[in-house]
């Protein structure tokens, strides 16, 4: 077919900036290992599922959907320093598919730092030494923001890790909490969480960490926090991030209430 | 579901600011559903076709992209790929060859191309397809032309 090469322009326009499969921003870049096209992690999994779904046995490779160069498997994960390749013959059931929270996680990562920093006061937080209180929401913060970063389900003995780096550092602290700078006392926490979680987050390493100070100075639950967020973002909620953000990638804000209506009405039938 | 509307809005959007990009293709969503889409083609110049508008309907399957959409003439065409009565389709790209990369707008196209170019080999119209393999030009020709002139173009007067 001819007219493979000439889509490329007609919906996408062009633009290298969106996923073939779904038309959206790209959520977890991911590459096939010979043509090197580029699309969503969760969208050419699928596709990849829907080519063996058909035939009823794992394939040993895939046909890009652009292209239709036989790929053998995908490349995702790449931050800068190592990726993740996954064959296509492997069972991806068992492989980690990201929530809407996740992936509203992951694209705060390619937002810009600090547009919730003016929110949430982070010097206050440690002049206030409210560190010194437990965060009982850390532990399910931490674990689906590294999972979200590292694209893995497992992440228990990381978030551990971190976790227990955070409470001996406040254990540490507490009695004479008073003889140093607060300020400080928030860049030792960042430097000891940072070299924490390097290995595994590599080039993420410090917006994670800034991330983590802005969820602790933020004192709020998870959902809530979620919320100012996205809402800073211009995000509507986790449901359609993707959306919304492509929204406002094409820089027009009139897409919201139509938005809505498709959701209403989604309820329905369904 | 919730991708395919994504997707299928998208699309719409795409549509709606490339309207005059293809003069060739006129595509239009349902008032009420985003799955249900139909599409005025033109057909292509020095073909039998050439003149006239087709109309052709989509049905979108849940799945989309990763099923492809249903689309059948609902102007009646004579050509060897398209049923004489329901209009069905033979096109490899609606079927085992789809993409998820195809949109609405580019399967316009390849039913385009497919017009200009039959395939008289898996016919579905077997009529139109046995004139075509008999070498009877001609025939096919004619047959073609004067259904264009039946359905595809505005009545005179």
């Amino acid at each position: 077919m001819n007219e493979v090469d000439d889509k490329g322009s007609s919906c996408s326009t062009g633009d290298l900036n969106l996923c073939p499969i779904c038309l959206g921003p790209f959520v977890q870049d991911s590459y096939l290992d010979k043509c090197f096209h580029k699309f969503c992690y969760t969208c050419i999994v699928q596709w990849t599922k829907v080519v063996a779904g058909k035939l009823s046995r794992p394939l040993p490779s895939v046909k890009c959907p652009l292209c239709k160069t036989e790929n053998f498997s995908i490349i995702h994960g790449y931050d800068g320093n190592s990726f993740q390749q996954h064959p296509i013959n492997q069972d991806f059931e068992h492989s980690f598919v990201l929530t809407r929270g996740h992936k509203y996680r992951l694209q705060c990562y390619y937002s810009e730092p600090g547009v919730v920093s003016d929110i949430f006061n982070a010097s206050r937080y440690w002049k206030s030494r409210k560190y010194l209180q437990p965060n009982r929401w850390l532990q399910s913060w931490l674990r689906r923001e590294i999972q979200a970063l590292m694209q893995e389900e497992d992440v228990d003995v990381i978030v551990h890790h971190i976790l227990g780096v955070i409470d001996s550092f406040v254990s540490r602290n507490e009695p004479k909490s008073h003889v140093k700078i607060p300020e400080t006392k928030g860049e030792e926490l960042k430097a000891l969480v940072c070299d924490a979680a390097r290995p595994f987050l590599g080039a993420r390493t410090d917006r994670f960490v800034n991330e983590v100070e802005l969820f602790l100075a933020s004192g709020l639950n998870i959902e809530a926090y979620d919320a100012v967020y996205m809402q800073r973002l211009g995000w509507s909620f986790p449901g359609v991030t993707s959306k919304a953000s492509e929204g406002a990638h094409s820089g027009q804000t009139t897409v919201i209430p139509y938005l809505y209506i498709f959701d209403a009405d989604s309820d329905g039938p369904d | 579901m919730q991708a395919s509307r994504a997707r299928l809005f998208k699309e719409y959007k795409e549509v709606q600011r490339e309207k005059m990009a293809d003069p060739d293709i006129q595509l239009v969503c349902d008032d009420s559903n985003i799955f249900k889409w139909t599409a005025l083609i033109k057909g292509p110049s020095e073909t039998p076709y050439e003149g006239g508008i087709f109309q052709l309907a989509f049905a979108v399957p849940e799945q989309y992209p990763l099923q492809p959409p249903q689309v059948r003439f609902l102007t009646k065409i004579f050509h060897p790929n398209v049923h004489f009565k329901t209009g069905e389709i033979c096109l490899d790209i609606l079927k085992n060859a789809w993409s998820p990369a195809w949109t609405l707008q580019s399967v316009c196209r390849a039913i385009i191309a497919l017009m200009a170019h039959p395939e008289p080999d898996s016919p579905l119209n077997c009529d139109s397809g046995n004139l075509l393999r008999s070498g009877d030009i001609r025939g096919y020709q004619s047959m073609a032309r004067m259904y264009t002139r039946l359905a595809a173009m505005p009545k005179k007067g």
